[in-house]
């Protein structure tokens, strides 16, 4: 995986709060890596990749306010990775706000679509709710009786139980 | 160094009708596998085609478990050793052959058709159907066993099929002639179709000698076709041979159409259109607390957990089996995850489950330590 890959899912990572391997268990990294490519450039894209491997380590307090200072504060780039969020969570690119093409001039790609079939089915959202994306990734007849399984986060409070282990009959087997 | 290989007890019955449960479900992680290999958007023949195969196959599976549950056995899907080792090797003859977990492609196709071509054996060696000595070593799974000398198989999965229905038809007509039945097993038992929906197939209950023959003729002819045709005895289905016969000639069949010649409509193949998984990838491969590691640690913990929940369902819960549709719809998200992940250590090859069921508390990462990952 070459370095600008890393950091792309470096970035993606920590503005969506899910793993890497979450987010390559999509398949659709190097495609949307593309997405921005293609939308806003290569040259704002390095420039975003270069802002985050250039925070603070992980191990330090400041990065978090870092990361809202020089990444989502900025004017250049809050609002591509602000898209970039949407684009995890919904596999759709919305078009930038009016107020960032006045200020950097527009982008001819810069439209609302979906970037493929499968981005909408690995749309995160799905996998934040606990629930399937309608019409894809069917979870199966009677699926429904059980509870949604919302996946842990860092800093969530606590653990949430498993979706199946509740249900009386397999209590002990399906935990 | 040949023996006989006929069914003589009820409990050589029982336990060759577990080798059937092991050998069938042997067949489901590489094709499931294959199928979730699968690149979205490429090969929709293919993945459909792997579909319903599976599907039959588990159904062949709780064909197998109705048959055992007949004729008094206890199915266990639990035992050690019912999950196959990958590669596990299938009697092919005077050969084995390999079956492993591996992507979609041409190589897992040849595979596939081995698996569903049993061989036949020559004229000359017709005679007392002598069973094969063991050439793999212990720690591997050879499938298609004799029940009383795992030391032994039998030349193909066509005579250890056919050897089961002989042993039934044998050991019922001697039970009926002192007035009693080897279908002893309890009616509640037998897993039917208001349990088991869109499952390929009807389940039906097996009671007595012609269920018991019909179920096993299903299984046979769903994977090799009826007596050299190409569908199967009700003329509704092709056989599994041929659905993958179509892929690699790239065309359909039709009915009447003779098998090797398919003359339907064409289909499309992207023969590179799946991820590169690293063939029978074992736990201890995939690097210390990576993610990747710990997913496929979870998969495998859930599958064993499956294993269990199966193996109630087999043993008069048959409502269970219910519950655990939507187990495996959520072993298809994590295996896509597993092998949409890159492998870390191994560029260009992905993670894959490793169905180490029981046995994934493997080690720390040998190659890791060796220094392959950097």
């Amino acid at each position: 995986m070459s370095n600008r890959v890393e950091a792309f899912l470096g970035l993606s990572a920590e503005l969506t709060a899910f793993s890497r391997f979450d987010l390559l268990g999509t398949g659709l990294a190097e495609r949307y890596l593309g997405t921005l490519d293609t939308v806003v450039g290569g040259e704002i894209t390095d420039m975003l990749l270069a802002a985050f491997v250039a925070l603070p380590p992980p191990e330090d307090g400041t990065r978090a306010q870092a990361l809202r200072a020089t990444i989502l504060g900025s004017e250049l780039l809050g609002d591509v990775a602000r898209a970039l969020i949407k684009l995890w969570y919904s596999g759709t690119w919305f078009e930038l706000p009016y107020a960032w093409t006045q200020r950097f001039g527009p982008k001819s790609a810069d439209a609302t679509f979906v970037v493929s079939p499968d981005a909408y089915i690995e749309g995160l959202l799905w996998k934040a709710i606990g629930a399937h994306p309608a019409g894809a990734k069917a979870p199966g007849y009677g699926s429904w009786a059980y509870p949604p399984k919302i996946p842990t986060f860092p800093g969530s409070p606590t653990s949430k139980p498993d979706a199946v282990s509740v249900h009386p009959q397999n209590a002990g087997i399906m935990s | 160094m040949h023996t006989h290989s006929s069914i003589r007890t009820l409990d050589e019955l029982q336990e060759i009708l577990h080798g059937a449960m092991q050998l069938e479900h042997a067949t489901i992680p590489p094709y499931l596998t294959a199928l979730y290999s699968i690149i979205p958007g490429v090969n929709q023949d293919a993945a459909q085609v792997l579909r319903v195969i599976v599907v039959e196959e588990m159904l062949h599976l709780t064909i197998a478990a109705n048959v055992l549950n007949a004729v008094g056995g206890t199915p266990d899907l639990t035992r050690p050793d019912f999950v196959a080792s990958y590669p596990a090797y299938l009697p092919d003859g005077e050969t084995d052959f390999e079956v492993g977990i591996q992507a979609f492609g041409r190589e897992a196709l040849t595979t596939f058709l081995k698996i569903e071509r049993p061989a036949t054996r020559p004229e000359r060696l017709k005679a007392g159907n002598p069973l094969l000595h063991r050439k793999i070593p212990p720690h591997k799974t050879m499938l298609g066993s004799h029940p009383s000398n795992k030391e032994l198989h039998f030349y193909s999965i066509g005579e250890f099929y056919a050897a089961i229905v002989d042993g039934i038809r044998e050991l019922e007509g001697r039970a009926q002639r002192e007035g009693q039945t080897i279908f002893t097993g309890d009616r509640s038992r037998q897993v039917t179709s208001e349990y088991y929906y869109s499952g390929g197939g009807e389940l039906f209950p097996v009671v007595d000698l012609k269920s018991a023959i019909d179920a096993l003729e299903l299984i046979i002819e769903q994977g090799e076709g009826d007596g050299g045709g190409i569908y199967d005895d009700d003329e509704h289905e092709l056989a599994h041979y041929y659905r993958f016969d179509e892929l690699v000639k790239g065309r359909y069949y039709l009915k009447g159409d003779k098998p090797g010649h398919p003359t339907g409509p064409q289909l499309q193949v992207d023969w590179d259109g799946a991820y590169p998984i690293k063939p029978n990838l074992k736990v201890a491969e995939i690097s210390d607390g990576s993610e990747l590691r710990e997913a496929t640690i979870a998969f495998n913990h859930r599958y064993g957990e499956f294993l269990k929940l199966l193996t109630l369902a087999y043993n008069g819960q048959p409502s269970l089996l219910l519950e655990a549709v939507p187990i495996m719809f959520e072993f298809r998200n994590m295996m896509l995850e597993l092998i949409r992940n890159p492998l870390p250590g191994h560029p260009g090859l992905n993670g894959s489950p490793t169905y180490e069921i029981g046995r994934d508390a493997a080690g720390p990462c040998v190659a890791c330590q060796a220094g392959a990952v950097a």
